[in-house]
C-alpha cells in the first residue's frame, strides 16, 4: 500500500513539475539558509573540551579603579596582572593551574636558505598541556622545574615543526630565537580547539599559537606582551619590572579541579588572597572574584558573535516564510483536488488512507527540499567562509549532527506544513463534492 | 474596480489560503525592511571617512632580531631612504595603523589628577612628516617641528610637551570651545603629565572601527624604539603598487639584522577592518533577494493554482459578459487585497522586530520612510507576480463554460 | 433576428480535424422558442456556442440582431454577450464562492449598473424563480433544480433578448425539468427569444420549432404550430 501511495504521490508531483520544484526550492532555500547560520552558531557555541569543560575554570580578580568598574555593571577585568599570575601559580592551590599570555619571537632557522620569521608565542606553565589535553606528536610538555628554573625550552606546533625541521622528530634539537638557543621538548599534533577558549582576548576563532615557552621567561627575557594590555593606573617607572609589578592586566589564569565542587574551596582561597592584598594597599574595590567554567566563560565573553546570531534569526524567519509558501501552495493544490478526493472516498478510500497518501506527498517534498537544503547549506558555508575569511576559522563545516538536523528539520517541517492542507483536503465529504463541481 | 465587494466576499470563503499568503507577505516585509535597515546602518558605518588618502598609502613592519640591530639608526636611515624614493610624497614612522584593530589608547583630562572626566583617545606616535604622510589637514595651530621629535623606549612613562589632536577630540575635551580655540590649551595624560595642544587636524580615525570614540585621535611627536616599528608611506596617485615593491626591496637590501613583513595597503586594511560588516551586508542582500523571489514565485504559484481550479468559473464569467480586462482585474484586485492585508500586518511586525533588534542588538531605530517604500515595492511585486497567471486566466475561452462539466 | 448562413466550424487538434458545423444555416425570429436536438457529437453545443458568441466560426455569416458579428473584438463580443444574451448551462455553472445574490449580480456588474439598479434587478429575478428568500445562501446549499433556477435568474436579470440553454434540464429529474421548462416558456411568452438544446424529445416538443442537427448540419426543421395543443398531447402520452 505504501508503494501505491508513493507512486500516486510521485505522479501528482510530476504532473505539476513547476510547482513541485517551486516548493522544493523554497524548502531547500529555507533549510539551506537556516542550516548555514545554525551551523555557524552551533560551532561558535560548541564545547571545545567536552569531557572536562565543567572542571576547567577561568579566574577573574577585581583589582580595578575604585571609581569605575572595568566594565558595567561591576564586571571584574577579563584578565589578571602579572602579580596575580605569579602569586596564584606559587600558591598552587588547584589540581592544575596555568597562567598564560601572548608574545612574539623571531625564529632564526639553522638552515641559511631559510629566512628568519616572526612567530606568535604562547607563554604558559607546564600544566597548560595536560590541563587542556594538548595532543603531542613527539615528546611532551616541559616540567614544573623548567618553569621554576626558567629554562629555555620550547614546544612547537605541528606547522612550525614542519616549517623549521621539515616535520621530523625535532625533540632535543635547538631552535634559535632572537639570539638565544631554545631546546625543543615537544611537537604538537594538529590542535585547533574551536573556540580558542583558553584565550578569547584576541579573536575567539584564531588558530592557536605557533610555539610555546615557559611564562617565567617573560620576566627574565623581558618578552613583550602582544595580547590585550589594560591599565587603570599609570605605570610608575619606565622599567620592565615596574610594568610587571603594575596594575595592568595582561595574563589569563586557568585552573583545573578534580571535582567541579572544588571551585568553592578555591573561591574561598581567592577571597582570602585578595584580603591579604588589600592589606598591602591593593584591590581598592570591593572583593569581586569570579570562577567561570569553560562554557560560562564563553558565554560571558559573548563568543557567539552578535552578527551570527542576528543572521540566524533572519534565516529562521526566512525558513518560516518558505514554509508558509509551501503550506499555501500545498493547500491550493490539495483543495484543487477535492473532486478527485471525493471520488476516491466514494469508491471506498477511508479518510486515513487518503491522509497517508497526501502526507507522503508532503513528506517527499520535504525530503527533496532537505537534500537540496543540505547542498545549499554546504555552499552557504563555503560562501560564509569566503566572506569572513580568517575571522571564522573552521566554523564552516557540516558535521553529522548538523546533517541529521537538516534532514530532520526539512522533513518534519514539511510534514507539519502538509498537515493542515491534508486535513482540509481529507475532510471533503464523499458525496457533496460530486454534485457542485 | 466595481468587483471589489464580491471579490472580498469570495476571498472570505477561502480565508486560510489568503491568510497564509498575507502572512508570508507580512514576514517578507518584516525581514526586508529590517535587513535593509541593517545594511544601511553598516553602510553608514563604513562610509565614515578615515581622514586618510587611502588609495595611495601603504605601510610595512620592520622588526629587528640581531644583536647588532641599532634601532634608532636604522629608523632614521630607513625614513630618509623611503622619502627619497621617487613617487613617495612622504613617510613617517607610526606605532599603529588606523582601522587595523590594534593600537594604543590613553585617557586625557583637562585638569591634572585622578578625578574628572577621562576622555579616551587613540595615540599615534609620528614625526613632523606625519601630517603629510597621513594626508590629514591641519585646520588650526602648527605642525610639530623637526627638533621636538624625541625617541620613546618600550617602557617609557613620560610624555613630550606638545600634541596635535583631532577636532572631535577637541570638542570632547572642551565642549564649549570651537576646535580652533583649543590651540594652546593643556591636556593631562597619565594623571598629571601635561600636554600642550599645538594643532588641530580635521579628521583621523582610531585603529578600532567599532569604538564609539573612533574619531578621537592624538598625534604625539615621538619615534618609538620598541624593537619593531611601522613605516607609513604616502605615494603619488597611481604609484603605490610599484613603490610598495621598491620600498620592500630597498629596506631588505640594507643588511640591518631585521625582518620586513606585513607590507599592506590601506585599501586592504579597510577591507579587513570592515570584512564582518561587508559579509553581513552580503548575506542580508542575498536573503532579501531570495526572499523576494520566493515570495513572488509563491504568488505566481498560488494564482496559477487558483486559475486552474477556477477555469470553468472564469469561462462562465466570460460567457456572462466579462471582458478579458475584467478577468485580469479580478485577479489583480484579489492580489491587491491580500497583499494589502499582509502589508498591514507587516507594518506592525516590522516595527515590532525593529524594537526587538534595538533592544537585543543595539541597532538604531528604523527610519519611518522604509515602511511606505517597502509597502509600495511589495505591492508592485505582487501585481507583477499575478500579471502572468492573470493574463493566462484572461485567455481562457468562454466556451469552457459549456465544454467542461 | 439571429441569422446564420453557411456557418462552418472546424476544430483542429494535432491529430484530427473535426468539422463540428458545416454549412450550418438557421434563422431564428424574435420571440421564437427553438429546441435543438440531435445525436451526441452532432454539433449542438458548438452551434449554441457560436450563436452565443462564446466561440468564433470559420466560414459563413452570422447576424445577431441585424449586426454582423464577424470581426468584432473580444471586448465587443463580451459586451454583446452581456447585454443581449443570457446563458443557461447544463451544470448550472454557479460560482461556488458567491451567494445567490452575488451570483445573479455577476453579469450586472459587468454591465456597470449602479448598485440600486443591480439590487432591484437581482431581487426581481430571484423573485421570478421563487428563490428570493434564499438570497444569502451558497449554491452548495441548494438542490440541483434550485441551482438551475438561480442560473435562470442570473440569465434573466440582465433582460437579454436571447436566452441560450444547453441541456438545461440534463442534470434534473422529470419533475424539476418540467418546472424549469415552465419557467422558460413563461420567459419566452414575455418576449425573450429562447434557443434550447435538449436530448428529451418530450421537452423539445413543447417548443414552437424543433431543429434536428446531424453531422454539423441542420437536417430537419419542424414547426409545432400550436404549442398549447402539443402540451395537451404530451399530457396524453404521459
Ligand atoms: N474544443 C474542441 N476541440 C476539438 N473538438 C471539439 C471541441 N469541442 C467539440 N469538439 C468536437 O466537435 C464535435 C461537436 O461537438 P459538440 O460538443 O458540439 O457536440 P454535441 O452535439 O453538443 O454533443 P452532446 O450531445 O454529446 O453534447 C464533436 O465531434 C466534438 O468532439
Ligand atoms: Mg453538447
Amino acid at each position: 500500500m505504501f508503494i501505491y501511495y508513493l507512486r500516486l504521490a510521485m505522479l501528482s508531483l510530476r504532473k505539476n513539475i513547476l510547482l513541485t520544484s517551486l516548493m522544493i526550492t523554497a524548502i531547500g532555500l529555507g533549510i539551506g539558509a537556516a542550516m548555514t547560520t545554525i551551523t555557524v552558531n552551533y560551532l561558535m557555541s560548541a564545547d571545545p573540551i567536552p569531557h572536562k569543560s565543567d572542571r576547567l575554570f577561568y579566574v577573574q580578580l577585581d583589582n580595578w579603579d575604585p571609581n569605575s568598574p572595568y566594565q558595567e555593571p561591576n564586571e571584574p577585568p577579563d584578565q589578571v596582572t602579572w602579580l596575580e599570575a605569579t602569586n596564584l601559580m606559587a600558591a598552587g592551590k588547584a589540581f592544575r593551574q596555568s597562567a598564560m599570555g601572548q608574545s612574539t619571537l623571531i625564529v632564526e632557522p639553522n638552515r641559511p636558505e631559510q629566512k628568519p620569521f616572526v612567530t606568535r608565542v604562547r607563554m604558559a606553565y607546564a600544566d597548560f598541556f595536560p590541563m587542556f589535553d594538548v595532543p603531542f606528536l613527539y615528546g611532551s610538555g616541559w616540567t614544573a622545574n623548567d618553569d621554576l628554573d626558567r629554562r629555555l625550552v620550547v614546544v612547537l606546533s605541528k606547522a612550525t615543526n614542519d616549517e623549521v625541521f621539515g616535520g621530523v622528530n625535532s625533540v632535543g634539537e635547538n631552535l634559535v630565537m632572537e639570539g638565544r638557543s631554545y631546546q625543543v621538548v615537544g611537537v604538537l599534533d594538529d590542535w585547533h580547539p574551536r573556540p580558542k577558549f583558553f584565550d578569547l582576548s584576541t579573536g575567539a576563532f584564531n588558530l592557536p599559537e605557533d610555539l610555546y615557552v615557559p611564562y617565567s621567561l617573560k620576566e627574565s627575557l623581558e618578552l613583550p606582551s602582544t595580547g590585550n594590555n589594560n591599565c587603570w593606573q599609570p605605570v610608575s617607572e619606565d622599567t620592565f619590572q615596574a610594568f610587571l609589578q603594575s596594575e595592568c592586566v595582561n595574563s589569563q589564569f586557568w585552573v583545573e579541579f578534580e571535582d567541579p565542587d572544588d571551585q568553592y574551596e578555591y573561591l574561598a582561597f581567592l577571597d582570602n588572597y585578595v584580603a591579604e592584598q588589600k592589606k598591602l594597599g591593593r584591590f581598592p574595590r570591593e572583593t569581586n572574584n569570579r570562577l567561570s567554567n569553560v562554557m560560562d566563560w564563553m558565554e560571558n565573553q559573548e563568543v557567539v558573535a552578535e552578527d551570527a546570531r542576528m543572521m540566524m534569526y533572519m534565516a529562521l524567519m526566512f525558513l518560516i516564510v518558505c514554509l508558509l509558501n509551501t503550506v499555501a501552495l500545498l493547500l491550493a493544490k490539495f483543495i484543487g483536488r477535492t473532486g478527485e478526493i471525493a471520488l476516491r472516498r466514494a469508491v471506498g478510500a477511508s479518510r486515513r488512507t487518503l491522509f497517508a497518501q497526501h502526507l507522503i506527498e508532503a513528506g517527499l517534498i520535504g525530503a527533496a527540499g532537505g537534500l537540496l537544503g543540505l547542498i545549499l547549506a554546504w555552499l552557504g558555508l563555503k560562501g560564509i567562509n569566503g566572506l569572513y575569511g580568517d575571522q571564522i576559522n573552521g566554523l564552516t563545516s557540516l558535521d553529522p549532527n548538523m546533517i541529521a538536523l537538516a534532514i530532520g528539520l526539512a522533513v518534519i517541517s514539511t510534514i507539519l506544513a502538509g498537515l493542515y492542507p491534508t486535513w482540509r483536503a481529507c475532510s471533503v465529504p464523499p458525496a457533496g463534492q460530486l454534485k457542485t463541481q | 474596480m466595481n468587483q471589489i465587494g464580491p471579490i472580498f466576499r469570495a476571498l472570505l470563503r477561502n480565508k486560510v489560503g489568503a491568510f497564509l499568503l498575507a502572512l508570508q507577505i507580512a514576514l517578507t516585509m518584516t525581514i526586508i525592511v529590517n535587513a535593509i535597515h541593517m545594511i544601511e546602518n553598516r553602510s553608514s558605518l563604513m562610509a565614515r571617512p578615515s581622514g586618510l588618502d587611502e588609495a595611495n598609502q601603504f605601510y610595512l613592519t620592520s622588526s629587528g632580531y640581531r644583536d647588532d640591530f641599532n634601532e634608532q639608526l636604522v629608523i632614521e636611515q630607513d625614513l630618509r631612504l623611503l622619502r627619497q624614493l621617487p613617487g613617495v610624497i612622504n613617510a613617517t614612522q607610526i606605532n599603529a595603523i588606523p582601522l587595523s584593530g590594534g593600537g594604543w589608547s590613553m585617557g586625557l583630562r583637562t585638569a591634572p589628577g585622578q578625578d574628572g572626566l577621562n576622555t579616551g583617545v587613540a595615540i599615534y606616535f609620528v614625526d613632523e612628516n606625519g601630517i603629510e604622510a597621513l594626508d590629514v589637514e591641519l585646520i588650526a595651530g602648527n605642525n610639530f617641528s623637526t627638533s621636538e621629535i624625541s625617541y620613546r623606549e618600550a617602557n617609557a612613562v613620560e610624555w613630550p610637551q606638545n600634541a596635535i589632536i583631532t577636532a572631535a577630540t577637541a570638542k570632547e575635551l572642551f565642549p564649549d570651545l570651537e576646535p580652533a580655540q583649543t590651540v594652546g590649551k593643556t591636556g593631562y595624560i597619565s594623571g598629571d603629565e601635561p600636554l600642550t595642544i599645538i594643532g588641530i587636524i580635521d579628521q583621523l580615525q582610531a585603529p578600532w572601527n567599532g569604538w564609539s570614540g573612533v574619531e578621537r585621535v592624538m598625534l604625539v611627536p615621538q619615534r618609538t624604539l620598541f624593537g619593531s616599528s611601522r613605516y607609513f608611506i604616502r605615494t603619488e596617485p597611481g604609484q603605490r603598487d610599484r613603490i610598495m615593491k621598491e620600498a620592500e626591496e630597498l629596506l631588505l637590501r640594507q643588511d640591518a639584522g631585521r625582518l620586513v613583513r606585513n607590507v599592506r595597503t590601506m585599501t586592504e586594511t579597510r577591507e579587513d577592518s570592515y570584512r564582518g560588516h561587508q559579509a553581513l551586508q552580503t548575506v542580508l542582500w542575498i536573503t532579501v533577494v531570495l526572499l523576494t523571489i520566493i515570495t513572488a514565485l509563491g504568488i505566481v504559484g498560488m494564482v496559477t493554482f487558483n486559475v486552474n481550479r477556477r477555469r470553468k468559473q472564469i469561462g462562465t464569467r466570460r460567457a456572462l459578459g466579462a471582458s478579458r480586462g475584467d478577468i485580469m482585474g479580478y485577479f489583480m484586485i484579489e492580489n491587491f487585497m491580500v497583499t494589502s492585508f499582509g502589508l498591514l500586518l507587516g507594518l506592525g511586525s516590522s516595527i515590532a522586530l525593529n524594537i526587538w533588534l534595538v533592544d537585543a542588538f543595539n541597532l538604531p531605530r528604523i527610519g519611518w520612510h522604509y515602511l511606505p517604500i517597502a509597502m509600495v515595492i511589495l505591492w508592485l511585486l505582487g501585481q507583477l507576480a499575478v500579471f502572468g497567471p492573470a493574463r493566462r486566466a484572461a485567455g481562457i475561452s468562454p466556451a469552457l463554460a459549456t465544454r467542461t462539466t | 433576428m439571429l441569422k446564420m448562413n453557411n456557418i462552418s466550424k472546424v476544430f483542429r487538434t494535432d491529430v484530427v480535424e473535426t468539422h463540428a458545423l458545416r454549412d450550418f444555416t438557421l434563422h431564428v425570429e424574435e420571440g421564437d422558442f427553438v429546441a435543438v436536438t440531435g445525436p451526441s457529437g452532432s454539433g449542438k453545443t458548438t452551434f449554441l456556442n457560436v450563436a452565443g458568441l462564446l466561440e468564433t466560426f470559420d466560414d459563413g455569416d452570422y447576424l445577431l440582431d441585424g449586426q454582423s458579428v464577424k470581426g468584432l473584438s473580444d471586448s465587443q463580443l463580451a459586451r454583446l454577450r452581456n447585454e443581449k444574451i443570457g446563458f443557461i448551462f447544463q451544470s448550472f455553472n454557479l460560482l461556488p464562492d458567491l451567494n445567490l445574490f452575488d451570483n445573479v449580480d455577476v453579469p450586472l456588474r459587468y454591465r456597470r449598473f449602479n448598485a440600486a439598479e443591480r439590487k432591484r434587478r437581482i431581487e426581481e429575478a430571484l423573485e421570478v424563480v421563487g428563490l428570493a428568500s434564499r438570497m444569502r445562501h451558497l449554491p452548495s446549499q441548494l438542490s440541483g433544480g434550485q441551482q438551475q433556477r438561480v442560473a435562470i435568474a442570473r440569465a434573466l436579470a440582465g433582460q437579454p433578448r436571447f436566452l441560450l440553454a444547453d441541456e438545461p434540464t440534463g442534470n434534473l429529474d422529470t419533475q424539476m425539468a418540467n418546472s424549469v421548462m415552465d419557467l422558460l416558456e413563461q420567459i419566452n411568452k414575455e418576449g425573450t427569444t429562447v434557443v434550447m438544446v435538449t436530448h428529451d424529445p418530450l421537452l423539445a416538443q413543447r417548443a414552437q420549432r424543433n431543429i434536428f442537427v446531424r453531422d454539423g448540419r441542420v437536417s430537419e426543421v419542424t414547426s409545432n404550430a400550436d404549442a398549447s395543443e402539443l402540451l395537451h398531447k404530451t399530457a396524453q402520452v404521459g
